[in-house]
């Protein structure tokens, strides 16, 4: 008779875990770096930004 | 010299049109290692769930880089990934963590920032590096100058030798340190403080 909740916990940490594991997935795809590229002294117009 | 800020501090930051619509959000800055400029910007989506964007932001699209957003005058000026940076160039072009060398091949720290110029010229004006012995003893972060002939690479960045006589301990002082690397190098027979 106890086992429905069992059952229902089971299945609400499952889905806590899938969520959370999404969260940091996305959160490391997302982050971001300082990256370096070598295109020559004519990279990046200085009177871009307005 | 406009205000200056870590290269890292602008990941995450919103893109905003003029418009007022907040339409991605920055994920890697990608400067001109030969030109000492940021060249742009790759995007991430804004959603919880959102990845990295296909599209790009290159710095002659962007209208300001403010505290809070980085602002454009509307997705037009998005152009696609690979014109700020190639799947290749990202890969061996991450400089952070990187080794700090003089031109004499003397180690003096690792990188742990890219300190860039905000307002319209974007330029790389120094460098926060994670101090070794030769340079500080408590190893503490400090501020380097960038020098006009920088060699920088994903595996390592070579500065001048006297660039270790206008190291600062935090941002604000910075900016007067590297002026004056600036001014003495631009001296003639500039290269060596007297």
């Amino acid at each position: 008779m106890v086992m429905w909740w069992v059952w229902l916990v089971g299945l609400v940490a499952l889905a806590v875990l899938l969520a959370g594991a999404a969260v940091v997935v996305q959160s490391r795809r997302r982050s971001g770096t300082v990256i370096t590229v070598r295109r020559g002294r004519t990279g990046g117009r200085a009177g871009g930004a307005r | 010299m406009n205000t200056l800020e870590l290269a890292s501090g602008l990941s995450g930051r919103v893109v905003v049109t003029l418009g007022g619509e907040a339409v991605a959000q920055v994920k890697d800055v990608v400067f001109d290692g030969p030109a000492g400029r940021i060249t742009g910007f790759t995007l991430s989506g804004r959603g919880l769930l959102a990845g990295p964007m296909k599209r790009s932001l290159p710095f002659s699209g962007v209208h300001a880089i403010g505290p809070s957003a980085v602002m454009i005058a509307g997705e037009t000026v998005f152009e696609d990934r690979d014109a700020v940076v190639g799947r290749g160039e990202a890969e061996h072009g991450k400089v952070l963590g990187a080794p700090v060398l003089t031109e004499h091949g003397t180690g003096i720290g690792t990188v742990a920032d890219v300190v860039v110029e905000t307002g319209a010229s974007g330029r790389v004006v120094g460098f926060e590096i994670l101090a070794e012995d030769h340079l500080d003893r408590r190893h503490r972060k400090v501020f380097v100058p960038r020098g006009e002939a920088l060699a920088v690479s994903g595996e390592a960045l070579v500065v001048p030798a006297h660039a270790q006589h206008f190291v600062a301990d935090d941002l604000p002082s910075f900016a007067a340190q590297a002026e004056a690397f600036l001014t003495h190098t631009r001296r003639p027979g500039g290269g060596r403080p007297s």
